[in-house]
């Protein structure tokens, strides 16, 4: 029961990830579920008092992974429908002081990033894990962590600022 | 000190956005950075890309969780032992939930503050209570009459054995009492379009008399709920205002001297659906009072 309650603390954090990820609220959802299930599964080869977190990440990967091989063979296009519209969470948070312009292009510009890069970029940028942690989640060595992470910052940012291709470098933005 | 500091490898770059140097070498790298237009463009470029993930995506945090995320961690416990310890078993989850509501009161509250004033004005509605905002809002009736709605949804919905006194087979039956207990004629409108059937319902205290409360559940289990309640006073048709009370959300609005009410843990654009499905049949079908504001259709207050 309490592993339970451990498990649902962090299905927001789960889920804050996996939105940004596939940036559509039901497929995001999807993946969360998938993966939940599989944790639950597997509960018994969680070692209690070890990082939870770390462990979810690295299921969640591996449930993405599979996901993303089953469907290969047909185009993979996510409608970016997510709070399109704007729903009434958006309003509520409507100080962000992000132009909607912005906050759009952030999502277009992510989806534009190879999934290893952006899967880096996210747990680094928006989980706060260290180089490590990602490591692990990943399953990947820290080297490569560090290369994902210097291509995929270097070529969202060309991205967000309205670069044409990756290739701008130094290109300097607001 | 002086040896490697002119240098900056692309690692320790990350490194000091994501602030995991060292005291020394984040000094080094400040100088550095102070020398370099480019690489200080760069690196606050770094910095405002996780910046911009943060202001995008936190706010997912804050969403309710999907009943269906919830239920998937919760029925885990209740199918692998007996029904008795499963109805054990979930009261952890009943105690968070509760948790949450009580936290959850603020939330509706600053939610109210922030949207009540200017949004119901734009709506073209009059809901006479646009001028007051904060304390005195959350003491409104209608905004209790919300929260009991929600606190009722949270208490029975879950309820395995016993969520409804009255089910929908006897439904004549639950009709005609709950329509005497309240003091006029009250029907569950039919939800079967958005795939919700009625189970049934039972009778709930409220401030200001009893409320009807109705309960729906669509094939994946999930259930929302109807609270109708004859109020006091009477006011003009209301908008439709949002209460979020942790998991759930509540839709609500009055009609002449009837408050009704929409809660469920399912998302804000579909509950709305609901809301106006119910508003149609229910609302225009049995206008209560004085409201000569029917011809046109509340709408959500945001």
């Amino acid at each position: 029961m309490d592993m339970q309650n451990e498990l649902l603390a962090h299905l927001p954090r789960l889920r804050r990830y996996a939105r940004a990820l596939v940036n559509n609220r039901e497929l995001a959802d999807d993946l969360v579920q998938d993966t939940v299930e599989r944790a639950l599964g597997k509960l018994s080869l969680y070692a209690a008092g070890t990082d939870m977190r770390a462990w979810l990440f690295t299921i969640m990967h591996n449930v993405f992974a599979n996901q993303m091989r089953k469907s290969s063979s047909r185009a993979v296009h996510l409608s970016v429908d997510d709070d399109e519209g704007g729903s009434l969470q958006d309003l509520a948070v409507s100080g962000n002081q992000l132009p909607s312009l912005e906050v759009r292009d952030l999502d277009y510009a992510l989806q534009r990033l190879p999934l290893d890069q952006r899967q880096v970029v996210l747990l680094v940028g928006l989980e706060e894990m260290s180089y490590a942690e990602v490591a692990l989640a990943l399953e990947v060595p820290l080297g490569t962590v560090m290369s994902r992470l210097s291509r995929g910052r270097e070529r969202l940012r060309a991205l967000m600022s309205g670069a044409s291709s990756a290739a701008a470098k130094l290109t300097v933005v607001k | 000190m002086n040896t490697h500091n002119t240098t900056l490898s692309d690692q320790e770059l990350h490194a000091y956005v994501d602030g995991t140097l060292s005291e020394e070498r984040r000094a080094e790298v400040d100088l550095l950075l102070e020398q370099d237009e480019a690489l200080a463009a760069r690196v606050g470029d770094y910095f405002s890309l996780n910046t911009m993930l943060r202001e995008r995506y936190d706010r997912v945090l804050d969403e309710p969780l999907p009943q269906r995320l919830r239920a998937v961690v919760t029925t885990a416990s209740t199918s692998k032992p007996g029904r008795a310890w499963g109805a054990a078993a979930n009261w952890p989850q009943f105690a968070s939930m509760a948790a949450m509501l009580v936290f959850g009161i603020g939330v509706g509250l600053s939610y109210n503050a922030l949207h009540g004033s200017g949004s119901n004005d734009s709506s073209g509605f009059n809901t006479a209570q646009s001028t007051n905002v904060t304390a005195a809002r959350y003491n409104e009736p209608i905004t209790n009459f919300a929260q009991q709605a929600a606190i009722a949804h949270v208490v029975y919905a879950p309820d395995t054995q016993h969520p409804v006194e009255i089910g929908q087979d006897h439904e004549q039956d639950l009709v005609k009492w709950l329509s005497s207990r309240i003091g006029m004629d009250v029907h569950p409108p039919s939800l079967a379009a958005s795939g919700y059937q009625l189970i049934g319902g039972r009778l709930l205290p409220g401030n200001e008399g009893p409320i009807a409360q109705f309960m729906y559940n669509d094939a994946h289990g999930e259930r929302v709920t109807l609270c109708i309640s004859r109020r006091h006073t009477q006011t003009k048709t209301t908008a439709f205002r949002l209460y979020q009370d942790g998991p759930v959300n509540v839709f609500y609005w009055v009609d002449g001297d009837i408050g009704y009410a929409v809660s469920g843990g399912i998302d804000h654009q579909q509950l709305l659906g609901l809301a106006h499905d119910i508003y149609a049949q229910l609302t225009m079908a049995n206008p209560g009072g004085t409201s000569n504001d029917r011809s046109t259709m509340p709408v959500a207050t945001d």
